[in-house]
């Protein structure tokens, strides 16, 4: 492609830059685009609001609760990308516990929505999770009674009802691969002493209060 | 003017050109890859864009969705990672910046993909590939920034966020080393592909140069070869013009500057005293010849000096001075080259060429000169002997003129003779004949006369008339002249009608000379004069026209006594040869009057005497001597007179002891007509 046939002019411009100039835009150059990478992972790297879950399984929860193991609940965004990491480490939980806990995947939709818009491939990979079984949450009120706020957010009770971890499942947006929350988890399956009891959730929001 | 010779300066050397096409092919790599490399950035761009829009187009929150925080990354972020090296690509293509910056940027974007792909080792391949793609730079050198930001985000990243860069929460803060490792790894391939590929280039610039300079060598002496050519070609012409030496030069001169790039070529001859160079022909720049040149003494000056060394002088790829071939015109500026050389002709020195020029000659067109030098010197030469030639052709012409003129003039005159020869042949048969018979028919009536008187005077003494008596005598006196003049004529007619023939016998010389002696003994007394004979030894016997040589002889002494007054006559007799023949000299000599050489040479001419008073003085026919010689040629004899005035006259008459036959005598007598 020719010089002349390029439309701007500060392209030619930049052409007869002087060498002290041309180094300076590729400073400026080097820097817009570490900048910018640092500000994606500055994104990436930002949790979601953190739930506030009752401690003992709620009691309006219409899910039935296993009593001879632990039960694992997701609350999920249906269109949130994020998510679908959130979904393979699931699966790599499940597949990873020794004791398989009775898995509810609950995808938040809003009930003015038209039919099936939870209906995504995020609920197809979901209901292909073994031993999984999803559920549409109705304007989120099965949200709200486990106080979730994040797509992602998993919580596992253990079969007396009571809250043994609550967190996210990935170490960042989107983010598949090992991460805390997932260890934890796995460990506490396979009643093995946890990293910790909760970890920051990655996700989008599951209601209307910014992304 | 520094004299000397040198290599012409060869063109551009093979590597020098090697290095450039090197060069070429090396900027033509940076370019294509350079474009490859825009192409690929925008393409990675919207990949990216659309890769965004399909994976996570819209970020949500609860029932409200925006556009998602990725599908601007990918727009603004991977627009900055993207465009800039992709523009520069476009506006300065093949410039290191820009394929260093290119190499960065391919290497951000492998980070970014990278930790948009939470580190899936997978991705990491993008690094590998992308350094691959860098590769084909040939630039080993792109490869280490390159390197270098992957090296820093990796450790950067493994330092503060592994998860992004290697899917594990926990690792080594030298994780990153080992990551850089296997990137160098393969640097390592890649810088040896990179310098292998740059070694092929330099291989096939190095053939290239190599053949483009055998392409320039055959070029070069293809054009020499022509320019050979058509320089010997215009100088075969200007030599073989017929055309004059000045012309011919003039020719072999432009011809010799019109291969050259503003040269200057001269010709001077050697003079005819070989001292001077003349200069005949000035083509060229300067072509007015004139000036200080126009006469070098030989020895004097360059241009002299190479009439002295016979030895060409060449100066090459340096100042040269003009001034040895124009000192006046000639400016010296831009002239680099000066060619001269003698013009010889098998070592010998006809004149010197010289040539300056411009630019360098080169060998081949030093060989041309040099050629054509040789073939000028013929030229001069044979021009020279063409002029000699034509000269003596001048000569030769006018000399056959004056030659054929006189064999046309010659031959008129041999016509005229002929005939004249033939009319007096005519004439002289008419005269011989009409002698011969009026001689007859006159000696019959004188006889008759002659007898007659006798008959008178004796009948006039027997009667005693003694008055009648004188002038009967006087009668018969005339009347025996008359007979003895006729018989004379008559003789010498009928040697000129060649009807005189000898009677040979075979007679003693001294008996005949004795009878003879006797015979003229009265005449001899008759002035007072002695007669001495002398015979040398051998003189005896011969064989011939007894009369006619005792005609000869008596004639001669007749003559002898008649010329002599008290004086002495002497008759010498001796053996001798006529071409290599026996013969005998009779020599008459006298004191007498004697003769000039006039008279002498026309003495043996019938009716010829010393002078008109010497028949009145001394008497006689003037038939005498002409008899004379005419009896010896008839004979196969000579006679020869020599005479001085008052001194005497010495005549010699040599015989053949043996007369040959009648028909020598005749052939003898023919060819004595025929002269």
């Amino acid at each position: 492609m020719p010089a002349t046939s390029v439309p701007f002019h500060i392209v030619k411009r930049l052409a007869l830059a002087p060498r002290v100039w041309r180094v300076a835009l590729a400073a400026i150059w080097l820097a817009a685009a570490a900048a910018g990478l640092w500000m994606l992972w500055r994104y990436d790297n930002t949790p979601g609001e953190a739930a506030r879950a009752p401690e003992q399984w709620p009691a309006l929860a219409t899910m039935a609760r296993a009593s001879d193991r632990p039960t694992l609940v997701m609350l999920a965004h249906p269109h949130c990308t994020c998510t679908r990491a959130s979904l393979g480490e699931l699966a790599e939980t499940i597949a990873r516990a020794r004791t398989s806990p009775r898995t509810y995947v609950l995808f938040m939709a809003p009930a003015r929505f038209e039919k099936d818009w939870e209906k995504t491939d995020l609920w197809q990979t979901a209901a292909a999770l073994p031993g999984a079984t999803v559920v549409r949450d109705d304007d989120g009120r099965m949200a709200q009674q486990f106080g979730a706020v994040t797509s992602g957010q998993v919580l596992l009770y253990d079969a007396g009802g009571a809250l043994i971890f609550s967190g996210g499942i990935t170490g960042a947006r989107a983010h598949a691969g090992d991460n805390v929350g997932r260890q934890s988890l796995v460990a506490l399956l396979n009643r093995e002493p946890a990293i910790q009891r909760g970890s920051k959730v990655f996700g989008c929001s599951l209601f209307d209060r910014g992304i | 003017m520094a004299t000397g010779s040198s290599t012409p300066t060869a063109p551009a050397t093979a590597p020098t050109r090697a290095d450039a096409l090197f060069g070429e092919y090396e900027r033509d790599i940076y370019r294509r890859t350079d474009r490859l490399f825009a192409w690929l950035m925008a393409l990675q761009w919207i990949a990216g864009i659309l890769f965004a829009l399909w994976v996570s187009p819209l970020a949500w929150s609860g029932t409200v969705s925006t556009v998602h925080v990725h599908v601007w990354a990918a727009v603004v972020l991977g627009g900055i990672v993207c465009l800039f090296p992709a523009i520069l690509a476009v506006v300065q293509p093949g410039e290191p910046s820009t394929r260093y910056t290119i190499a960065v940027a391919q290497m951000l974007m492998s980070a970014l993909l990278i930790h948009l792909t939470g580190g899936r080792i997978e991705t990491h391949f993008h690094v590998f590939g992308s350094l691959a793609f860098l590769a084909f730079y040939r630039d080993w050198r792109v490869l280490i920034p390159a390197t270098v930001v992957v090296a820093l985000d990796h450790m950067l990243r493994g330092i503060f966020w592994p998860q992004s860069v290697y899917g594990v929460l926990v690792t080594s803060h030298w994780r990153w080393v080992e990551h850089a490792a296997w990137v160098v790894f393969e640097d390592i391939f890649l810088i040896v592909s990179c310098r292998r590929s740059s070694a092929e280039m330099r291989e096939r610039a190095e053939r290239t140069a190599a053949l483009e300079q055998e392409v320039r060598t055959r070029q070069q002496a293809e054009n020499d070869a022509r320019s050979l050519a058509a320089l010997t070609s215009a100088v075969g012409l200007a030599l073989t013009k017929p055309t004059d030496l000045d012309r011919m030069l003039q020719g072999c001169a432009d011809a010799l500057v019109a291969d050259l790039d503003e040269g200057l070529a001269r010709i001077w001859t050697l003079s005819e005293s070989g001292e001077m160079l003349e200069l005949r022909a000035s083509g060229g720049t300067y072509p007015v010849a004139d000036g200080a040149q126009s006469r070098v003494r030989v020895g004097s000056s360059t241009i002299g000096a190479i009439a002295v060394t016979r030895k060409p002088v060449l100066t090459n790829s340096r100042r040269a001075d003009a001034s040895p071939v124009d000192s006046n015109q000639a400016p010296a500026d831009g002239i680099v080259a000066f060619a001269g050389y003698p013009l010889l002709v098998d070592s010998k020195l006809v004149g010197v060429m010289a040539i300056v020029s411009r630019r360098d000659f080169s060998t081949a067109a030093l060989e041309s000169m040099a050629a054509v030098a040789d073939a000028v010197a013929v030229g001069v030469e044979r021009k020279r002997a063409e002029a000699e030639l034509a000269r003596h052709a001048r000569h030769l012409e006018a000399a056959h003129d004056t030659q054929r003129k006189n064999a046309q003039q010659l031959a008129a005159l041999v016509e005229e003779l002929r005939v004249a020869h033939k009319r007096a042949e005519a004439a002289t048969r008419a005269k011989s004949d009409f002698l011969a018979s009026m001689s007859h028919e006159l000696r019959t009536p004188l006889n008759a006369i002659i007898l007659y008187s006798e008959l008178l005077q004796e009948l006039a003494d027997d009667q005693d008339q003694r008055s009648f008596i004188v002038d009967l005598q006087r009668i018969q006196s005339a009347g025996k002249h008359l007979l003895e003049l006729i018989n004379g004529i008559l003789d010498l007619s009928k040697i000129e009608a060649g009807k005189m023939t000898v009677a040979l016998e075979t007679f003693e010389i001294r008996e005949m000379i004795d009878e003879l002696l006797d015979t003229v003994e009265p005449l001899v007394k008759k002035n007072d004069n002695t007669l001495t004979l002398t015979c040398g030894v051998g003189v005896d016997a011969m064989t011939a026209d007894l009369t006619k040589t005792r005609q000869i002889l008596l004639n001669l002494l007749s003559n002898a006594a008649k010329f002599t007054r008290g004086g002495a006559i002497d008759l010498d007799v001796q053996r001798c040869e006529i071409d290599g023949r026996a013969a005998i000299a009779f020599t008459v000599r006298d004191t007498g009057v004697g003769m000039t050489p006039e008279q002498t040479a026309k003495v043996f001419d019938p009716f010829t005497q010393a002078d008109v008073t010497t028949a009145r003085k001394y008497g006689g026919t003037g038939l005498g001597l002409a008899l004379v010689s005419r009896f010896c040629r008839l004979m196969g004899g000579q006679v020869t007179a020599e005479s001085q005035p008052g001194v005497g006259s010495r005549f010699v008459v040599r015989l053949p002891v043996a007369v040959v036959s009648e028909t020598t005598e005749t052939a003898v007598l023919s060819r004595d007509s025929a002269a």
